[in-house]
């Protein structure tokens, strides 16, 4: 029989010809062009977002997620300047002054228009936007943050009066220039039925409207062409949604994204080398971390133990096993540039293990067996390593028990079972508006059992945390809230670590727009 | 064929009440209250008792769950309370993103594993042989997020030839596909190892039978035998393990769309599980399991078709 001839053997199969080498290479070329397509975007801004807008309608807003989609497409009466002091800038409102310690009077802008043919923003809008916030039968989570504001009353076309049956000083920092302070056409959403359900709204005011949502990827925005005000530098931005830093540090890297916050643990690495044509910045955030320990937990009763364990926390060497050394230590929950930051602890950040043992010692107790709840995240299975290391010293013996956040973010809820009777220490970190009222409310004694972990109660506290809501002298207030964040140290419940950093990376032909905390106000972004 | 078939599906029907039943169960034994996960610290008392009663959580979890199967039987995935929307939409819009990344890794990999191992199988013992043999250990061995990560620094950051994020512009293919490249490359490598070895190892057996004797002496040519006839009933453990390896690749779907920032199901699932949002997980587990599940049906009937002595079966 004569032998099968196996292609697969044949010479003529492995031999490069010049019409095989000039396939090839013809094939590699068209691979090196197809990125052309995609990264010629100098119109387009992607943005990235670490939580997705998913609220159509302000009123049901919960977060920064949904005020960088509202701050492009809606107005307020005041923004948030971007730069390095908080402050704000006029921005429907022409005039706007706290006439007396309960009335805010505005006169607003005239000719600032809605678009799709819904004419001018009038009082009208502004009453109708604050009172829905106001009224129960909407269930808005924002209603909190209008305080004691009762109604608007109008008082010409462009005019009118807020309202308040107290004063109530965070309105000026929380509400107006943020979330709750968001402006939505009368008109419009009574035409809709009271709510707006779709992704793309009937009317906007904001530089920018909404073109696409796709959920689960991105919110494409477009240059609104009705806008009152000078012309948006982009013509399309993406808000993109990225749960990870480090997958936007990479898309970024890559030329996908524009700008992204990065993670603590990337930014001495592009501190020493950022990619070419980026730009890194830092800046100090308003989040706020500590160790709480649980002031009903029988191990803890002894306020001897509990500084005992305040000066064993080395609160740098945390932070630099933590955040690799990118960010500070705080004084507080109040964050510097805020109106009753601390300048400095009770008990220095870098600890005292003698005094620790001494405390221990007077309390009689030799060894202590500890549990140390955490989030599972690196950073903070890190930082209590540390902390499990440095107690560890002085005879208390640390055990770790990490989370995922749905079970964590519920752990000293009594609402959840008896998980909380077993809290003794935990890691916490809350976000932050920029007022200190929103800081100090999680400790008040009614928030004990539901966000007050450490179960702290004090009467001063509490009278001090509603005085100051209605004080107006800043002076005064930053005394209180001095005072407050004092009790919270003295009572061994707290050891204060950290306010973290806000790190963004950037390509360098966008000129960014932030708050002081680092967060964008994408409406402002400009072309360099 | 037909009995072998509805057999075959009866026992999936099965197969996907229990584990969607058992799923449920476990999910909401888990510590964590929904409500405040979901609604967040600004959320009112009533807010959360409205929603854990719109939400059905205060019944008894096996009254939760006979809830659950009578909207399903009334072709109801129920309803994202969050979010004011049918569970089944985010379900259906993502799920074609899912659909489309373990298309890819499978198309890609089983080409590439099939023609490997056959090759492999022809040329026992030379040094192709050899090294596709390492080859395939290797991506068998290496981690699909290792994968991933190189791949994404190495043809996203450094030589920009593909996109790092995203699925690509909706209706536009080449881009959509363009988009799928890195992603199905980093969940489809191991495949090519396993399916390569798989089929290696079966064409040697099948090389040895009579018929592939009986083949060659009647002079059909070589190409013929191995490319027809011993490939077509070597493919055969390949095909079942891609039909099982569907249930793994949804896995890996989770770790790539959120390394790449797709949308689809894995990430659906992975953000409604950390926020406790139970109608949407239940959703898209649901989806996940019919989905393996017919895929697991389609590989069975494929192998049926190829391989008549499996229809026979009793």
């Amino acid at each position: 029989m004569k032998p099968t001839k196996n292609p697969c053997h044949s010479s003529d199969a492995t031999a490069i010809t010049r019409r095989r080498f000039l396939q090839g290479t013809a094939g590699l070329g068209a691979m090196t062009l197809l990125p052309m397509q995609v990264w010629a975007s100098g119109n387009t801004l992607r943005i990235r977002t670490y939580t997705e807008p998913d609220n159509f309608d302000p009123v049901d807003a919960s977060g920064f997620g949904e005020e960088m989609l509202y701050g492009c497409i809606y107005r307020k009466l005041i923004q948030y300047v971007p730069g390095e002091q908080w402050g704000y800038d006029l921005d429907l409102a022409e005039k706007i002054e706290q006439r007396t310690p309960t009335e805010i009077a505005f006169t607003l802008k005239k000719r600032q228009m809605w678009s799709d043919g819904y004419g001018e923003i009038t009082s009208e809008d502004i009453k109708f936007s604050f009172e829905r916030i106001l009224d129960p039968a909407m269930k808005s989570s924002l209603t909190q943050d209008l305080g004691s504001l009762t109604h608007v009353e109008i008082t010409g076309t462009h005019s009118g009066v807020l309202h308040l049956d107290r004063p109530f000083s965070p309105i000026w920092g929380i509400a107006l220039p943020y979330l709750a302070g968001t402006i939505v056409c009368k008109k419009a959403v009574e035409a809709v039925g009271g709510r707006i359900t779709t992704a793309i709204p009937p009317t906007v005011s904001g530089p920018y409207r909404v073109r696409e949502l796709r959920t689960g990827d991105r919110w494409i925005l477009e240059r609104n062409p009705e806008y009152s005000g000078p012309q948006a530098d982009f013509e399309r931005v993406d808000i993109v949604h990225i749960d990870d830093a480090l997958t936007a540090e990479i898309g970024l890297e890559a030329g996908n994204l524009e700008f992204t916050r990065v993670s603590p643990g990337s930014v001495l690495r592009l501190r020493r080398q950022k990619p070419a044509g980026t730009m890194l910045t830092e800046h100090p955030s308003l989040y706020y971390a500590w160790l709480g320990m649980n002031l009903d937990s029988p191990k803890l009763s002894d306020i001897r133990v509990r500084q005992a364990i305040q000066y064993a926390i080395d609160v740098p060497s945390t932070l630099t096993a933590a955040y690799s050394g990118s960010v500070e230590s705080s004084t507080g929950i109040i964050a510097p540039g805020l109106v009753g930051h601390r300048n400095n602890t009770l008990i220095p950040p870098e600890g005292d293990l003698e005094i620790a043992r001494l405390l221990l010692d007077q309390a009689g107790v030799s060894t202590l067996n500890l549990r140390l709840d955490v989030l599972n995240t690196s950073v903070w299975t890190s930082a209590a390593q540390v902390i499990q290391a440095t107690a560890g010293a002085i005879g208390i013996n640390i055990e770790i028990h990490a989370h995922e956040s749905g079970s964590f973010w519920s752990l000293g809820k009594e609402s959840d079972g008896d998980r909380w009777k077993n809290l003794e220490l935990v890691l916490n970190r809350f976000s932050m508006a920029p007022d200190p009222y929103y800081a100090t409310s999680w400790f008040t004694t009614e928030q004990v059992g539901i966000w007050n972990w450490e179960r702290f109660s004090n009467k001063e506290f509490d009278q001090l945390h509603q005085d100051a809501l209605a004080e107006t002298d800043n002076t005064k207030r930053h005394e209180m809230y001095v005072r407050m964040q004092n009790l919270m140290e003295e009572s061994g419940a707290y050891r204060f670590l950290t306010h973290e950093s806000t790190a963004n990376l950037y390509v360098s032909n966008v000129v960014p727009a932030t708050r002081p905390d680092g967060l964008p106000l994408i409406q402002l972004f400009r072309k360099a | 064929m037909g009995l072998y078939f509805l057999q075959r599906f009866a026992l999936a029907l099965s197969i996907l009440f229990i584990a969607v039943s058992a799923l449920y169960a476990i999910m909401v034994m888990l510590p964590g209250d929904p409500t405040s996960v979901l609604l967040g610290p600004r959320a009112t008392e009533e807010m959360r008792a409205n929603y854990a009663l719109q939400m059905g959580l205060n019944d008894p979890v096996i009254v939760q769950i006979l809830n659950f199967w009578g909207r399903i039987i009334n072709g109801d995935l129920g309803q994202d309370v969050l979010r004011n929307r049918p569970v089944s939409e985010p379900v259906l819009q993502a799920l074609p993103y899912t659909a489309a990344l373990i298309a890819a890794a499978i198309i890609w990999s089983a080409t590439l594993g099939i023609l490997l191992g056959a090759l492999s199988a022809a040329k026992r013992n030379t040094a192709f042989d050899r090294i596709t043999g390492i080859l395939s250990v290797a991506f068998i061995a290496a981690p699909s997020f290792v994968v991933a990560l190189w791949s994404l620094l190495v043809f996203a950051v450094l030589l920009r030839w593909f996109p790092a994020i995203g699925a690509g512009e909706p209706g536009n293919l080449p881009d959509q596909l363009y988009h799928l490249i890195l992603p199905g490359f980093a969940i489809g490598l191991s495949w090519v190892g396993y399916i390569a070895r798989i089929v290696r190892a079966s064409m040697l057996e099948v090389m040895s039978e009579n018929h592939i004797r009986t083949a060659s002496a009647f002079g059909i040519p070589r190409y013929r035998i191995i490319y027809i006839y011993a490939l077509r009933v070597a493919v055969l453990p390949a095909v079942t393990v891609l039909g099982v390896g569907v249930g793994g690749l949804l896995s890996s779907a989770v770790f790539a769309e959120i390394v790449f920032a797709r949308p689809g199901i894995g990430k659906l699932i992975y953000e409604s599980v950390t926020s406790r949002n139970y109608p949407v997980v239940m959703g898209c587990m649901l989806v996940s399991i019919g989905f393996f599940l017919t895929c697991t049906l389609i590989a069975d009937f494929i192998n049926a078709l190829l391989d008549p002595r499996l229809r026979s079966k009793k």
